[in-house]
C-alpha cells in the first residue's frame, strides 16, 4: 500500500494548520480542486461519503486525472473525522482504481469514471419509466418504489463485490418498509 | 519517513535517567510564591517592629541601668518596656502556627482539592520525586526565615536578659530563640503538610495543623520540657537568678507535705502564721519545722534543653514529612 | 505511521478496582491497539474515569493488572514519559499564567516542544500572560491539550475532553487531537457521553456498563458482527439459536438486534440492515446483560501486576 497522508507541517513554523476555518491562512502548496464535507445526519458511514464526494466530483468533472486529493491532514484537520477513515477511503478508491498515492506526495486521480454514453443514457431512462409505471399500476406508491429500488441496488451491489465489511451501499433508505 | 523518528530518544532503553532534582526550583517557587511572599510578609513587620523597638530598648537599658536594679532602671527601663516586652513574646508564639499551617497545609490540600494532581503526578517529573523536591525545599526556606527571625529576637531581647527581667529558660520566651523558634516552625510546616494530605481541603487542615500544634505546644511546655532533664533539687533559700524553679514545696521531718501553692498552704498559713507576722511564709513555716524545698534547671542547661527540643522537633518533621511522602506514592485517585 | 503500530497502547488483565465495599471496575481485560482513537462509552459510573485513572497511574489496581504503551507497568517513569493525560474538568494552576504553565509543564518532563506550544496558543488566541483561572472553559480545555500534546507522547488519554465545551470548541478541540495523530503518531483513548459524534471520530469502541467491559474491539468489526432483523412480531421467538442483542417489538413488527456476520443468511420474510454504531452503542446499554464478542484481534501480551 502507498497511499501517504502527505507532509505533515513542520513543527514550529507559524503555519500550523489552524483547525476549522481556512479564511486567512494561505496555503504553502498547491491545494487539492476538492474540498470535502460531512453530512453527520445522513446515516451513511463517513469514509463511504468521502469516496461518493469523489465519485461524484469526477463525474461532474471538478476532479481530473493528475488531481490531487486532499490531504489527510487538512481532511482531518477541517472535518474533525478519524485519520483511518480518511485513509480507508483512498485505499476503496484505489482499489477501485479510481486514485494511486505517491510516496510522500499524497494521493492523486488517476482515472476518470467510465463515460455512458447519450444514447445509452436515453434508453435506460426510457427502460425505468417503463418501470416505475408497472411498480405504480402494481399499487406502489413514491415511498415504496424507492425502498424497493434501494433494496435491489443494495442486494445487486452485494452479488457483484462480494460482502463487504460495513453492510451495503445506502445506509437508511429502507427504513420505511412496512 | 515516519514522524516519530523525529522525536525517537537518543537512548532508547527500557530504564530512563529520572529528571534532575534542580528542576523543581522554579516550580516550587512559582506555584508557591504567595505562600513564601506571606511568610516573609509576617516575619518582616514583626522584624521592622522588633528592630526600631529594640534600638529603643538597647539604648534604654545602656542609659538607665547601671547598676541593675537600680530606682533608675525600674523606672526608665523594665517599668517602661517591661509590659510590652511581654505582649511581644506572647504575640510572636502565635507565628510558627500561623506559618505552619498557611504555608504548609496548602501545599498538597490544594492539589487534591482542586484537582490539579491529575496534572502534576502524570508528569514525567514524577509524583513522589515531586512531593520530596517540593516539600524539602518550602520545610528549608521555611526554618531558614524562622532562625533569621529568631537571631534578631535574641537581639531584641537581650536587655531583658542582662536586667534580670526575663531568663532564657522562661517558658516565655524559650521557643523564641536559640534553634527552637526554628524547629517549632518547622515542626508547624510538616504538621500542615500531613494534614493537609490526609485532609485533603485547604481550609479544614489548616484548622487541623493549627489545633494539633495547640495541643502539642502545650504539652510541651507544660509538661515535657521540664522533663528534658532531671530537675536539681534543692532546700536553699536562695536560688541563682538564672534558675527555671519547676516546683516548690515544704516538707516535713523528710517527708512532702504540701505544694508551696494551694489550698493546703494558704490553710497551713492561716494554722501558724499569726497576721502580724512579718516575714515571708516560708520563715514562719520554717519555724514549725517545714522545710521548703525547690526543683530547678539550672540556666547553665539552656543550651542542652535547646538542642534537645530542637532535635525531637526536628525528628518528628521528618517523620511527618516523610509520612506525607509516603502518602503520595501509594494514594489512589 | 508510527513504527510502534504493533503494540497495544493499553492493555488490562481481570483489571478491578474496588473503593470501600464497591467494585467500580471489575474482570477487566483489554487489549487497545496503537494508531486509533478508542473511545471508551458508557454511562455515568459505569466505570470510565476509572478505568482511565489506572492506565495512567493515578490509582493502583485492587485486582489485575494494567501495562500501557506495550507493557510497561502503568504509572511507572517510563510509562509517565510516553502518556500525557488530561482530566476531566481540564485542571490547571488557577492563579499561574499560560506562560508559567508552559514553562512548569517543560520543567517537569524531558520533551517540550515550546514553538509548537506558542505557536498553537497564538492561533487560538489565548495570550500567554493571562492568568489560567481567567480563561473560558474552551480555552482552558485547549491549554490543557496543547500542553499534553506538546509533551510529544505516544498516547494521548483524555477524560470526557469536550463536556465542557460548546459546538465550535468541540470541534476545534477534536480537529486538533486528530491532527496530532496523522502528525507525530499518537494514539488516543478517550471517554465520552456524546454518542453522535463518534462513528466520525473513533475507530476502536470499548463500552463499560456497571463496572464491565460489555463490548470492546474495531467499530468496522464489531459493526460487521451485527445487524437488524426486520420482520413479523409473531416470529421472533424463533432466534433462540441466534444471539440477539435486543429486541423491540410492536404487535405486528419487531426489530431484532442480532450478532451475525454479513454472509449468514437471512431467513425468509425477513429483512436485514446494517446497524449504525450509535443504535448499537445504545441497544447494548439498555441490555446490561448483553456482552459482545472478545475484542482484540492480536495475542494480548502477558500482563503483570
Amino acid at each position: 500500500m502507498t497511499i501517504d497522508k502527505g507532509d505533515k507541517f513542520p513543527a514550529g513554523g507559524a503555519g500550523g494548520s489552524p483547525a476549522g476555518a481556512g479564511e486567512g491562512t494561505v496555503p504553502r502548496r498547491p491545494a487539492s480542486p476538492i474540498e470535502f464535507r460531512l453530512d453527520a445526519a445522513s446515516g451513511v458511514p463517513t469514509y463511504l461519503q468521502l469516496v461518493q464526494q469523489v465519485e461524484h466530483a469526477l463525474r461532474l468533472g471538478y476532479l481530473k486525472p493528475g488531481d490531487q486529493l486532499p490531504k489527510v491532514r487538512d481532511v482531518v484537520a477541517s472535518l474533525a473525522i478519524n485519520p483511518n477513515t480518511v485513509l480507508k477511503a483512498y485505499r476503496d478508491l484505489e482499489a477501485k482504481g479510481l486514485a494511486a498515492g505517491r510516496p510522500g506526495q499524497g494521493t492523486f486521480v488517476q482515472a476518470g469514471l467510465s463515460q455512458v454514453t447519450l444514447p445509452e443514457l436515453a434508453g435506460l431512462r426510457k427502460s425505468l419509466l417503463g418501470w416505475l409505471a408497472a411498480a405504480d399500476e402494481a399499487g406502489l406508491d413514491e415511498n415504496g418504489m424507492v425502498a424497493l429500488f434501494t433494496s435491489a441496488l443494495r442486494d445487486f451491489h452485494e452479488r457483484r463485490s462480494g460482502p463487504r465489511t460495513r453492510g451495503g451501499a445506502a445506509g437508511d433508505g429502507t427504513e420505511g418498509v412496512a | 519517513m515516519t514522524p516519530l523518528t523525529m522525536l525517537a530518544r537518543p537512548e532508547e532503553d527500557a530504564r530512563l535517567r529520572p529528571l534532575p532534582w534542580r528542576r523543581m526550583a522554579w516550580v516550587t517557587w512559582r506555584q508557591h510564591r504567595f505562600s513564601l511572599g506571606g511568610v516573609t510578609v509576617l516575619l518582616g513587620a514583626f522584624a521592622v517592629y522588633l528592630w526600631l523597638t529594640g534600638l529603643q530598648l538597647h539604648h534604654a537599658y545602656a542609659t538607665a541601668c547601671h547598676p541593675v536594679g537600680s530606682l533608675a532602671c525600674a523606672m526608665n527601663f523594665t517599668g517602661r518596656y517591661g509590659i510590652t516586652g511581654i505582649f511581644v513574646s506572647v504575640a510572636l508564639q502565635a507565628v510558627p502556627p500561623l506559618i505552619g499551617a498557611f504555608a504548609g497545609a496548602p501545599v498538597l490540600a490544594r492539589e487534591l482539592e482542586t484537582g490539579t494532581f491529575r496534572y502534576a503526578w502524570t508528569q514525567a517529573f514524577g509524583r513522589w520525586r515531586w512531593a520530596v523536591a517540593k516539600l524539602v525545599l518550602l520545610a528549608v526556606a521555611v526554618a531558614a526565615a524562622a532562625e533569621a527571625f529568631s537571631l534578631l529576637f535574641s537581639w531584641y531581647n537581650q536587655p531583658f536578659f542582662a536586667a534580670g527581667y526575663v531568663i532564657p529558660l522562661s517558658t516565655r520566651v524559650f521557643d523564641l530563640h536559640g534553634i527552637a523558634f526554628a524547629a517549632w516552625t518547622l515542626a508547624a510546616f510538616a504538621i500542615g503538610v500531613l494534614a493537609g494530605m490526609l485532609i485533603r481541603r485547604v481550609v479544614p487542615a489548616i484548622a487541623a495543623t493549627l489545633a494539633v500544634y495547640a495541643g502539642l505546644a502545650l504539652a510541651t511546655t507544660v509538661y515535657l520540657r521540664e522533663h528534658y532533664m532531671a530537675p536539681l533539687i534543692t532546700s536553699r533559700p536562695n536560688l541563682p537568678g538564672s534558675a527555671w524553679v519547676v516546683s516548690q514545696w515544704y516538707a516535713k521531718d523528710g517527708r512532702f507535705a504540701f505544694p508551696s501553692r494551694g489550698s493546703q498552704l494558704v490553710s497551713a498559713l492561716s494554722r501558724y502564721c499569726p497576721g502580724n507576722f512579718n516575714g515571708s511564709p516560708a520563715q514562719c513555716l520554717s519555724r514549725h519545722g517545714y522545710t521548703q524545698w525547690s526543683a530547678y534547671q539550672p540556666g547553665s542547661r539552656f543550651w542542652p534543653f535547646q538542642w534537645i527540643e530542637g532535635g525531637w522537633l526536628l525528628a518528628l518533621s521528618v517523620l511527618l514529612i516523610a509520612a506525607s511522602v509516603w502518602l503520595v506514592r501509594r494514594r489512589a485517585a | 505511521m508510527s513504527m510502534s503500530m504493533s503494540m497495544n497502547v493499553i492493555e488490562a488483565g481481570g483489571l478491578g478496582k474496588r473503593y470501600g465495599g464497591t467494585w467500580a471496575l471489575r474482570e477487566c481485560s483489554l487489549a487497545i491497539p496503537a494508531g486509533h482513537v478508542a473511545a471508551l462509552v458508557g454511562p455515568n459510573g459505569a466505570g470510565k474515569t476509572t478505568l482511565l485513572n489506572l492506565a495512567v497511574g493515578l490509582a493502583a489496581p485492587s485486582a489485575g493488572g494494567v501495562t500501557v504503551l506495550g507493557g510497561l507497568p502503568a504509572g511507572s517513569p517510563e510509562a509517565l514519559d510516553g502518556i500525557a493525560f488530561v482530566a476531566q474538568d481540564t485542571p490547571v494552576y488557577r492563579n499561574l499564567s499560560v506562560a508559567d504553565m508552559l514553562h512548569l509543564t517543560r520543567s517537569l518532563n524531558r520533551r517540550f516542544d515550546q514553538s509548537y506550544a506558542r505557536a498553537r496558543l497564538n492561533e487560538l488566541g489565548i495570550p500567554l500572560k493571562r492568568k489560567a483561572g481567567r480563561l473560558s472553559g474552551g480555552q482552558q480545555a485547549q491549554l490543557a491539550l496543547t500542553l499534553a500534546l506538546a509533551r510529544r507522547p505516544r498516547l494521548l488519554v483524555l477524560d470526557e475532553p469536550v463536556a465542557m465545551l460548546d459546538p465550535v470548541a468541540r470541534h476545534d478541540f477534536m480537529a486538533t487531537v486528530l491532527a496530532a495523530m496523522v502528525d507525530d503518531g499518537v494514539s488516543v483513548v478517550l471517554s465520552s457521553h456524546v454518542l453522535a459524534e463518534l462513528e466520525r471520530v473513533a475507530d476502536y469502541l470499548i463500552l463499560l456498563s456497571r463496572g464491565r467491559v460489555q463490548m470492546a474491539g474495531e467499530v468496522d468489526d464489531l459493526l460487521a458482527g451485527h445487524r437488524i432483523l426486520t420482520g413479523p412480531a409473531a416470529e421472533a421467538g424463533n432466534f433462540a439459536e441466534r444471539p440477539v442483542v435486543h429486541a423491540s417489538r410492536a404487535e405486528a413488527q419487531a426489530h431484532l438486534l442480532i450478532r451475525a456476520a454479513a454472509d449468514d443468511p437471512v431467513p425468509p420474510g425477513w429483512e436485514a440492515h446494517p446497524v449504525s454504531l450509535e443504535e448499537l452503542v445504545l441497544a447494548y446499554l439498555r441490555e446490561p446483560g448483553a456482552a459482545a464478542l472478545p475484542g482484540p484481534a492480536r495475542e494480548p501480551s502477558e500482563v503483570t501486576r
